[in-house]
């Protein structure tokens, strides 16, 4: 497998990042997007679109600005993984996909045991699980199953918080005792937790639930775990925060930090024909760019296998596997260094991006 | 480096007692005497100018987890207005990690201390401070209301585990110390207490705010780090809170003792909003307990944001939110909680408040026992020191400001009556030598030969605020970052820690923990050099034994 491809055909590595450093800084609003990366790539990527004045996007910006445009208008409350298995006696879990959006929840969450803290301890916990995926759900034994698609989650969530403030909903009579009961679960909760991910659910349903939060808060206490977006959405996230005050989304173009959810959208900048030159970064599993347009000069970091035939490409090795990388954690909500499973001597996108930032002086873009 | 000298400034050094025209010499980053027979490679003129150590910024919420929530929570906070210089990459990024550094290095602040970093969330507070650039760092870590203490003070564990227990966290989260915030108060908020005063009882754990935080005041005593515990007391905000200071202080048993923003402790409940300043009566109190240090946590009148690890307050908060919004994090122990706040001249609460710092500060005799903080950003932004210096400084000031008071704030706070003004040299015991000795900082804070070179040299004029919010000159590590207050290129500062010894008994006594409770290795946790982005990010504080 070759380390770096032009259109298909071997060049060499320092070449490859020459020619991205000259399509990148001879571009008139660069952007650089996916960012599948650890933070240490983040970082390297932020301060790459920072010097050419570009805008920067993560691959799952979208199920990531659920989750903030929630907090940003409403506000959140969230606790651990690991608060969730030690306190909550009451465990809703909300939509599809979990297990798959997070394969470790199961054991994390410890739900086939009881909590450990309060005087909940030791007593069999509550798990609820509304519009699963198929038999998800039997992989938790009694948890109490809702049927429910994707689509009606929010108006499940409206009616329960309907009911929880005492408001008549047009249901009927069955329906309305069995949300009832529920209802009544959760006041009754001492640590409740609802359990999310934003990969689907829409913003309604995120704000539904953080509401009822609000309200269960009155008398009890509840919470909530979100699970991260994929190829390192969470940590990408933070890393831009501290580095630029804001999400990706971000662009440069004065000279400072903008966010505009939509105006940086990737595929939107590329489609549109803002920008004219993308470095597409995936490093964990090298998924592809979802804009349409194929003439956009392209520069590729992503693994082996990925190898695309348009473009630069240049080969990274994979984050925590064939290098330590520091990561969020879904377990911890945290921070860690993971270190390298099967390593290997393939640059980092951190190294890569350093690379090609060496041949960016400021002095091409000032 | 080569030999530099700063010719004929207003020299203002109260830890050598200097306060007079002199030279300071410095080569290879550090402070040097007047060398025999060699004359200095440059040589500055900085007279009319006054020259002191960098300052020490003692408490300041500027890294981790709950200020990047702030920073997503509030976008229309901080919108950036202004394009970068070149060589300082997001410079101007309003509150990002680089401006951070940017702005206190052009005020000529060199040090600041982060006092609330949580142990489970240490190394995100560790990576944003490698992304602040210039200035030296450092953390708190936060313990007090996490089950592996509490259950040792449950089960009437000996000292020895618990200094132990203690000094390993604090080395390996690698931190300048331990802070204790709402002790007991927060792991009962998660029980669903919504109230938590001094001797009130921890649910399960039998145990009050007062014993635990002796406890940890003990033990920060006994495995020899030179900061005093550092506590957030109980019932924060809350009018008539006097007496949990007052009570705090008595509890305190005479050993060291560091109080965080007492401002917002200082209230008590009279008038007709059953509201007043309290500060008077804590002044006295801290004049007759010199065990005692504090910090003020100024109100500055501006739109800012609430972050802290006190989490109960912080949900007791969310109703007075500015704007309504909020987040509400139940950590693994402290956690925290972010409120929005906007403080109003004309808001009679937020005015008492601010005359309650200001009579903090000007009533408690020692300079070295009381640090200016805003508690930043909870009390108005740091960028304020410049403004809250020069009101220390002018009763006249202070006047013109009381005049635009609701007039029924003057009745309940004894502000008008103080003439104190600081001087200079007052400013500086608070900024540089009573804060290097809070942190047992020995070779910064100062300007003897052997310390840091860490220089702010500053032009004298009508505005003081502008005198030291935009720095003349300043050297750090004896690199000139800052000329005619504007940063001219980064250089990377160091992350400051301490490492107590303790018994290594106790480290596999937390793995067990960790396992048996998470099924997770403790290690998880760690701040390994190897997560950090460049090498030499730390440099190590000697422990006072
Ligand atoms: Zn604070």
């Amino acid at each position: 497998m070759e380390t770096a491809t032009l259109d298909g055909k071997a060049i060499a590595l320092g070449d490859a990042y020459k020619h991205a450093a000259k399509i990148l800084s001879g571009a008139a609003f660069p952007l650089v997007a996916g960012l599948g990366a650890d933070v240490a790539g983040a970082r390297a990527a932020i301060l790459l679109a920072e010097r050419l004045k570009g805008a920067f996007d993560h691959l799952a910006s979208r199920e990531t600005l659920a989750d903030i445009d929630v907090k940003r208008s409403f506000g959140m409350f969230t606790t651990t993984a690991n608060e969730a298995r030690l306190r909550g006696d009451c465990v809703v879990l909300i939509g599809p996909g979990l297990t798959r959006a997070w394969p470790g929840m199961l054991e994390r969450l410890a739900l086939a045991e009881p909590p450990r803290r309060g005087a909940q301890a030791q007593q069999p916990r509550k798990v609820i699980w509304v519009g699963p995926e198929g038999d998800e759900a039997n992989a938790v034994p009694g948890a109490k199953v809702i049927p429910a698609s994707v689509q009606e989650l929010s108006g499940v969530l409206a009616a329960w918080r309907a009911r929880f403030g005492g408001r008549p909903v047009a249901l009927g009579a069955e329906k309305v005792a069995l949300i009832d009961g529920l209802v009544e679960t959760l006041r009754n909760a001492r640590f409740g937790v609802f359990v999310w991910s934003a990969s689907t659910l829409d913003p309604l349903a995120i704000e539904m639930m953080q509401a009822l939060v609000i309200e269960l808060n009155a008398t009890t206490r509840f919470t909530g775990v979100h699970i991260g977006g994929r190829s390192g959405a969470s940590g990408v996230t933070q890393a831009a925060g501290w580095m630029t005050g804001f999400p990706p989304r971000t662009g440069f173009g004065r000279g400072y930090p903008e966010h505009d959810p939509w105006r940086f959208e990737s595929s939107r900048l590329v489609d549109s024909g803002e920008a004219d030159a993308a470095l597409w970064i995936s490093a964990f599993d090298g998924e592809k760019p979802s804009w349409s347009r194929a003439d956009i000069p392209l520069i590729t970091l992503a693994p082996a296998h990925t190898s695309p035939s348009r473009g630069l490409f240049i080969k990274v090795g994979q984050p925590g596997v064939t290098h330590d990388a520091v990561l969020m954690s879904q377990e911890t909500g945290g921070m860690t260094l993971r270190k390298a499973s099967a390593p290997t001597d393939a640059p980092s996108v951190a190294q890569a991006i350093g690379a090609i930032m060496a041949e960016v002086s400021e002095g091409a873009w000032r | 480096m080569a030999l530099t000298v700063l010719r004929g400034g207003h020299i203002v050094d109260p830890a050598t007692g200097q306060d007079a025209i002199g030279d300071v010499w410095f080569e290879d980053g550090r402070i040097v005497e007047r060398p025999e027979g060699r004359s200095a490679d440059h040589e500055i003129d900085v007279s009319g100018h006054i020259v002191m150590a960098g300052a020490i910024d003692i408490h300041s919420h500027i890294a981790g987890g709950n200020v990047n929530t702030a920073r997503l929570l509030l976008p229309e906070l901080h919108r950036a207005i202004r394009a970068r210089l070149a060589d300082t990459p997001l410079s101007t990024a309003k509150w990002s990690s680089y401006e951070t550094g940017r702005l206190y290095a052009q005020m000529g602040f060199t040090t600041v201390v982060e006092p609330a970093m949580a142990p489970h969330h240490a190394l995100q507070t560790h990576l944003e401070f490698n992304d602040v650039p210039i200035i030296d760092k450092g953390a708190l870590t936060v313990l007090g209301n996490d089950d592996f203490l509490l259950g040792m003070l449950r089960d009437g564990e000996k000292d020895g585990a618990i200094n132990d227990y203690v000094a390993q966290t604090v080395e390996n989260t690698r931190s300048l110390g331990l802070k204790c915030i709402n002790p007991g108060g927060v792991e009962a908020f998660k029980e669903n207490m919504r109230a938590f005063g001094l001797d009130d009882v921890v649910p399960f754990y039998g145990l009050t705010s007062r014993q635990i935080f002796q406890a940890l005041q003990k033990s920060t005593q006994a495995v020899g780090i030179a900061h005093p515990l550092h506590l957030h007391m109980n019932n924060l905000g809350l009018a008539g809170n006097i007496d949990t200071a007052l009570a705090t202080i008595d509890a305190a048993q005479g050993l060291p003792l560091h109080l965080a923003h007492v401002q917002f402790y200082a209230y008590g409940k009279e008038g007709k909003n059953g509201f007043s300043s309290a500060g008077a009566l804590f002044a006295e109190k801290v004049n007759a307990n010199p065990n005692v240090s504090v910090d003020v946590g100024q109100v500055m009148f501006s739109d800012t944001v609430t972050i802290s690890s006190d989490v109960l307050k912080q949900f007791n908060s969310l109703p007075g939110a500015i704007p309504k919004k909020g987040a509400i994090f139940d950590g693994d122990a402290n956690g925290g909680g972010i409120v929005p706040y906007a403080y109003k001249i004309s808001n009679y609460y937020n005015a008492i408040q601010w005359a309650a710092g200001l009579e903090l500060f000007l009533l408690i005799d020692n300079p070295e026992q009381v640090f200016f903080t805003t508690d930043h950003p909870n009390g108005g932004p740091f960028t304020t020191y410049p403004e809250l210096f020069a009101l220390l400084m002018s009763a006249d000031l202070r006047a013109q400001h009381l005049a635009r008071l609701p007039a029924d704030v003057l009745e309940h706070t004894t502000l008008p009556s103080i003439s104190r003004e600081y001087t200079l040299y007052e400013i500086a015991q608070m900024s540089r030598s009573g804060a290097a000795k809070l942190f047992g900082f020995v070779d910064r804070g100062r300007l003897s030969p052997g310390a840091v070179a860490d220089i702010a040299v500053y032009k004298p004029g009508r505005d003081v605020a502008g005198m030291f919010r935009r720095a003349a000159l300043v050297f750090k590590d004896g690199a000139l970052v800052v000329r005619d207050g504007q940063v001219s290129h980064y250089t990377r500062g160091k992350t400051l820690h301490i490492r107590p010894r303790y018994d290594q008994q106790i480290t596999n006594r937390l793995d067990s923990y960790y396992d048996d409770l998470y099924g997770l290795p403790r290690s998880i946790f760690d701040v390994p050099d190897a997560a950090l982005p460049h090498k030499d990010a730390f440099a190590e504080v000697p422990c006072r034994i």
